[in-house]
């Protein structure tokens, strides 16, 4: 390496890309392209990082294996700040093996924490939990670290754990401190707070509020029957029943539970479980089909009654029913819920991210944009969408649930 | 051209408080190697640091006999050893590209890394007296008893070469082992080269072909 290289490099390292921009900003060989690009995106011009690092590993020479597998990461996870997440995931394969087979460890845990918050944001929860425990810290650099361990707490709040979360984010904070980069403390700062953002609303008895991700892990813990929207699932203790494949049998469930005490006609329970039809006597016979499906499969935790107009959920004395819902719940809040990030968002990625249609995805946002939900920059296959931002309310726990439609 | 493996005789270092070695020179007892924003001095004998000077310290180190020189940014200085002071500063002649440092019969030598020369400079001045092309990637560079040799790394391949201070013909290469690198270099006058080892915080001893 060079003596500006150096120079360049170690202010980099040390968050300051302008710092390392003034000494390498005229120059066009390898390393100082490499510069260029990473300190252009720590600075925001993703587009104009990605041309430099690309131009770089074309300029590193058939003998410099190791800088183009480095290059080929950076663009990578440039790609993956753009939201372009099938360029993402290319050639990142190959680079990890290229920078283990150097014993590059920083970086080669670099590539797989970045594939690993790949796999999160397209809805693979369980792969990309597996490969974070799989990962080892000690391999890491401090930024590494912290990232790693803002994407546990995000798992955590996933699982409503709050404890976990907190655990995480504590570690985040003293790793971030560490890597002594201003921006990600201030990541790190964010996350923290939403823990004392409300993280859900709480429907019981009548009433509708929003709840704190400790609260929720306190009701776990209580007598209390959850039925929790944000899954699917139904919860009492360690009891815990899956509902995700079967969304009559949940929205009967929810209903039912949003009443409790008090019971559920059988118009409205058509109404809703059947989307909007007119109750008549095929609807009536079907509903008697679904509510005896629905007795068989939650009868560990609660029974279903019939009364004189409907029907009600009786539970065992001295406990009560709830129902945990998302904080937004609209047709389109999978999108929103990604666009949420604050990235921009091509909406092609979106589909990537969704497993859904272009067209789809095209549809909700044109929905989203006339309610003003969301913002649209540029034209044609440049243009890229962004989220209002939606003060306190955080979103990660739209993600998981809704990933599972698809 | 002979061409050897490289016999190193001793490792120094990882040292606290030093993420990569960027050049080195000895001063007759002492090595002094370059890390980032400070110049080290290192007893080759115990093996143990003991004084260290803060300086800008990016790249090449040298030792007139007096006087360190050591390349930051885009200039060479002139450092008082004893009170670790800069005490004059001359444009480097690559504008920053520079690597290796060696001072030899009045001149300063500096190695291009990537553009593969070797530039011998006034050292008052910093006016460029002539250049050397090589074949090879140039970090350290260091002249013993009327030999010029350079270090080489690009990428997976470094090592040391002796070249034709004339011609820049390659005389001969020492390979170091694979995934080590020669990022700076000094002989200490007889029988050793050091030579330093870029982020793994090293400075290795390496025995002088016969």
């Amino acid at each position: 390496m060079d003596s500006l290289i150096t120079a360049a490099g170690r202010a980099l390292a040390a968050g300051d890309p302008f710092g390392a921009l003034n000494r390498v900003a005229l120059r066009n060989d390898a390393p100082a392209l490499a510069i260029r690009g990473i300190a252009m995106a720590q600075l925001g011009d993703l587009a104009r990082a990605r041309t430099l690092v690309r131009a770089a590993a074309r300029a590193f020479g058939p003998k410099e294996p190791l800088a183009r597998a480095r290059c080929r990461v950076a663009e990578a996870e440039i790609a993956f700040a753009a939201r372009d997440l099938a360029a993402s995931a290319s050639g990142l394969e190959a680079a990890w093996q290229i920078l283990e087979a150097h014993d590059d460890r920083a970086n080669a845990g670099h590539a797989r924490l970045l594939d690993i918050r790949r796999r999160l944001l397209i809805g693979e929860v369980d792969a990309a939990e597996r490969a974070l425990d799989a990962l080892d810290a000690g391999d890491l650099s401090p930024a590494s670290r912290t990232i790693a361990a803002l994407v546990r707490g995000g798992l955590a709040m996933r699982r409503l754990d709050a404890g976990a979360a907190r655990i995480a984010f504590t570690e985040a904070a003293a790793a971030a401190r560490q890597a002594r980069i201003p921006t990600l403390i201030a990541e790190v700062d964010a996350a923290g707070r939403l823990l004392v953002t409300p993280a859900a609303r709480l429907i019981s008895q009548g009433k509708d509020r929003p709840i704190l991700l400790d609260e929720v892990d306190t009701l776990r813990r209580t007598a209390v029957l959850l039925v929790d929207a944000c899954r699917s699932v139904a919860r009492q203790g360690e009891a815990e029943i899956a509902l995700a494949r079967r969304p009559v049998l949940f929205t009967l469930l929810r209903a039912m539970a949003e009443a409790w005490p008090l019971d559920v006609p059988r118009d409205a329970l058509i109404t809703r479980a059947f989307r909007g039809k007119q109750a008549d006597e095929s609807h009536r016979a079907r509903l008697r089909v679904e509510i005896g499906r629905l007795r068989a499969v939650i009868r560990p935790v609660a029974e279903v009654r019939s009364t004189r107009r409907g029907f009600t959920l009786a539970v065992p004395d001295g406990t009560e029913v709830a129902v945990l819902a998302h904080p937004i719940e609209e047709p389109q809040a999978a999108v929103l819920a990604l666009l949420s990030d604050g990235e921009q968002w091509s909406s092609g990625a979106l589909a990537v991210a969704l497993g859904s249609s272009q067209r789809t995805v095209q549809r909700a946002l044109d929905g989203l944009c006339t309610s003003g939900k969301v913002e649209a920059f540029g034209r044609g296959r440049a243009r890229r969408w962004m989220a209002a931002p939606l003060p306190g309310f955080t979103t990660t726990l739209l993600l998981p649930a809704l990933m599972q439609d698809g | 051209m002979k061409r050897s493996r490289a016999d190193i005789v001793r490792e120094y270092g990882p040292f606290p408080e030093v993420d990569a070695v960027h050049g080195v020179t000895f001063d007759g007892r002492k090595v002094w190697f370059a890390a980032g924003d400070h110049l080290v001095s290192l007893d080759p004998e115990s093996g143990r640091t003991d004084r260290t000077l803060t300086v800008p310290a990016h790249a090449g180190t040298a030792f007139d006999g007096r006087h360190l020189y050591q390349i930051a940014e885009a200039r060479i200085q002139k450092i008082d050893p004893e009170s670790g002071l800069v005490l004059a500063t001359i444009p480097a002649p690559a504008g920053g590209r520079d690597s290796g440092l060696a001072w030899a019969e009045g001149s300063l030598w500096v190695g291009e890394y990537r553009a593969r020369k070797i530039h011998q400079i006034d050292p008052d001045t910093g006016a460029v007296l002539r250049t050397l092309e090589t074949k090879r990637f140039v970090t350290g560079v260091s002249w013993v008893d009327s030999e010029l040799w350079h270090g080489t790394w690009e990428g997976d391949e470094s090592g040391l070469s002796r070249i034709d201070p004339g011609t820049a013909e390659v005389l001969e290469q020492v390979d170091m082992p694979a995934g080590m690198v020669v990022s700076g270099l000094e002989s200490n006058g007889a029988d050793l080269f050091f030579c330093g080892g870029a982020t793994s915080g090293k400075v290795r001893a390496v025995r002088r072909p016969r």
